[in-house]
């Protein structure tokens, strides 16, 4: 791939290369914010189910940069997210009302497009941050480090969170919001729901006999799909299904036609940001892809998965889980697919 | 108008312009401030006021203009010592060698800050300044030294680094977004620690480059009657070297890579007030600071969200340039 050092980079229209060209959205943004996440391998995960952060003397709280962060006494009246799964965390747990700033790509809930915008992931407008006068900043490990010293040094509380490789990492997640928050019994509420309902899940897949493999297909240029790395290979195991390209040790990849050929796969997700990228996606596939040999092409099982929802490290992937699960296990679940 | 009226009429314009600039660099910003806002927090200090006029405005205007004068200055210096109006810090690898540097610990995400410079910006550094000393041995070792051997070796060399640049983005396509900053360089993260840190090395520079002026004169003569007439070429050249790798090694370190103000900047300077080394060195920098000030001021405030500032140097400084050359002729 042609990899332009001098292109201009304008508003909207983010630079590219070598990334899905789907991931790379003039709107939506969510799958960016995944995609240049870094899991931070070093940092110790909580692993364990459910588990809320033990609630510790406030001095010993540390973000996930393994930096010490003073709890605040009560829930800070202006925070500002700096990635739109946090935001999508913060209006679950009921704090919408003190969401002061927000990236321009945080468009979940519809409520949180009226809140002053701060800019981009990468490219936030520390000026517009300070004059929010903020009580806490959270910031994800996506957003530059540097970006993020930046405005620690102006001296704002900055928290850094991280993004796990699975579905399980959510629940440190929420938990680390609800602490930072002092939000603490409304993020355990959120994560018991999510709990129960993940567990359903996975009680009906104990029953599992066959596990349909899955390709998921990022709308757009080319059969760009999940990798291993990914959570959304997580998600497909756990709704019962084998991710034809788990094998592949990135988050995004370029499949190769000859090996979707090979690997036939039984379901096809296409991640879309509308019906009608859907339909267009799913016609490429039957018509222009050339791959009518593949099972899924043959029996129509191409489904559509809500990118934005999907696209995001945050509790709507429970709702992506249970639609996956359905769809690859109808029978268990009694509908028709 | 004779030459030393031209001079002045020059130096005030641009000064002139200089301060307008930073008056307007602390005045303008997404978060609206006016003239006003701008006395009463003189006579009464509010901390947010404080974070926005000091801490980011302010900060990022001085860190433009240091690296606009550096900028600058590297190039009329490498324009002098090369006797060739296309050399621009490009040329001997160091803007390449400090892109691909930066690349590389942005992709292996090697972000931790030391001796004032963040990650990327040491790397960039010491990858910029590397990639100029391999230039130079493998230019020396050709058996003596000649400039051709050493512009076409820094191209060479500033070719590779592009290409492991661009391998290294192409399998990291995760940093894109990350490097793209350092690729065209901005002031987004502009703070004081990095002014304190360049601001002591380019005085250091710009002292010494009009202290040699006068040998940079006598090399344009040729290097054989430049030695006739008691300069030392070797020693100078050397010096001449390393002091604009320094320069635009710092900058890229501090600003990532912005190109065309090294190049065009000596070119305006010259063709306004003519070729002489020690009045050129000192208004290529502040016309270069004053230029970047400019710059930046348009990176910030064109549109919502801020545009990398190579984009404004080349798209600002190609057209005036040709409006230059084209009215000299």
């Amino acid at each position: 791939m042609d990899v332009a050092l001098t292109t201009p980079v304008a508003e909207g229209d983010p630079p590219k290369a070598g990334g899905p060209p789907g991931l790379v959205p003039g709107g939506a943004g969510g799958l960016r914010a995944i995609s240049f996440a870094k899991p931070n391998r070093g940092l110790p995960r909580n692993r364990e189910k459910g588990q809320i952060i033990p609630a510790s003397a406030p001095q010993d709280f540390k973000d996930d940069l393994g930096r010490p962060f003073p709890l605040p006494e009560r829930t800070p009246e202006r925070i500002v997210s700096m990635a739109p799964n946090i935001t999508e965390i913060l209006f679950a747990l009921g704090l919408g009302d003190r969401v002061a700033g927000v990236t321009r790509f945080c468009d979940y809930p519809p409520e949180a497009r009226s809140i002053r915008r701060i800019g981009g992931l990468v490219d936030p407008n520390i000026e517009i941050i300070q004059s929010l006068d903020p009580g806490l900043v959270i910031a994800f490990r996506g957003n530059p480090l540097r970006l993020v010293d930046r405005i620690r040094k102006l001296g704002l509380p900055v928290f850094v969170l991280d993004i796990g490789q699975g579905l399980e990492a959510l629940f440190p997640l929420i938990a680390k919001i609800g602490r930072v928050t002092r939000s603490e019994e409304r993020a355990a509420a959120l994560a018991a729901g999510l709990r129960r309902r993940l567990e359903a899940v996975d009680a009906a897949m104990g029953e599992v006999r066959t596990r349909p493999k899955v390709f998921v297909l990022l709308y757009g240029q080319g059969l760009w799909t999940c990798g291993g790395e990914s959570y959304v290979d997580d998600l497909i195991v756990r709704a019962g299904g084998t991710n034809i390209a788990s094998s592949m040790p990135k988050k995004w990849v370029l499949y190769k036609r000859e090996q979707i050929l090979e690997d036939d796969p039984d379901v096809i997700f296409i991640l879309a940001r509308s019906g009608q990228d859907f339909a267009t996606g799913r016609d490429w596939l039957l018509r222009k892809a050339h791959v009518e040999s593949v099972a899924a092409v043959r029996s129509g099982r191409i489904y559509d998965l809500d990118e934005n929802a999907a696209s995001r490290f945050g509790p709507r992937l429970v709702d992506v889980l249970d639609r996956m699960a359905r769809l690859l296990h109808p029978e268990l679940f009694g509908d028709a697919p | 108008m004779s030459r030393k009226t031209g001079r002045r009429l020059f130096w005030a314009v641009c000064l002139a312009a200089c301060l307008a600039g930073f008056l307007l660099s602390v005045l303008t910003g997404p978060v609206k401030t006016t003239p006003g806002d701008l006395l009463r927090f003189i006579q009464s200090h509010d901390r947010v006021q404080a974070a926005i006029f000091i801490d980011l405005r302010l900060s990022r205007a001085v860190l433009a203009f240091l690296v606009g004068a550096a900028l600058a200055l590297s190039g009329a210096i490498l324009q002098g010592y090369f006797r060739n109006p296309m050399a621009d810090p490009f040329v001997v690898g160091v803007s390449s060698g400090a892109s691909l540097g930066a690349v590389i610990a942005v992709s292996l995400g090697f972000e931790a800050a030391a001796f004032g410079f963040s990650g990327p910006g040491l790397l960039a550094f010491i990858s910029g300044l590397g990639i100029v000393s391999l230039v130079y041995v493998l230019s020396l070792r050709r058996g003596g030294f000649k400039i051709e051997t050493i512009l076409l070796t820094g191209i060479a060399a500033g070719a590779l680094a592009s290409a492991l640049t661009s391998f290294f983005l192409f399998m990291r396509s995760d940093s894109y977004d990350q490097a793209v900053f350092w690729l065209l360089g901005s002031f987004q993260l502009a703070e004081w620690g990095q002014a304190a840190t360049i601001a002591p090395w380019f005085v250091l520079c710009f002292v010494a480059a009009i202290w040699l002026a006068r040998d940079m004169d006598l090399l344009a003569l040729g290097d054989e009657t430049a030695q006739a007439l008691g300069c030392p070429v070797r020693r100078v050249r050397k010096t001449f070297l390393a002091m604009s790798a320094l320069l635009a090694a710092l900058s890229v370190a501090v600003s990532g890579i912005i190109g065309f103000v090294g190049l065009v900047v000596p070119h305006w300077v010259r063709i306004l007030i003519g070729p002489g080394h020690r009045a050129l060195f000192a208004s290529s920098a502040l016309a270069g600071g004053t230029f970047l000030l400019y710059c930046d001021l348009l990176a910030r405030n064109l549109l919502p969200a801020e545009l990398p500032i190579g984009v404004i140097t080349a798209a600002v400084g190609a057209p005036f340039f040709l409006y230059l050359l084209h009215k000299k002729r």
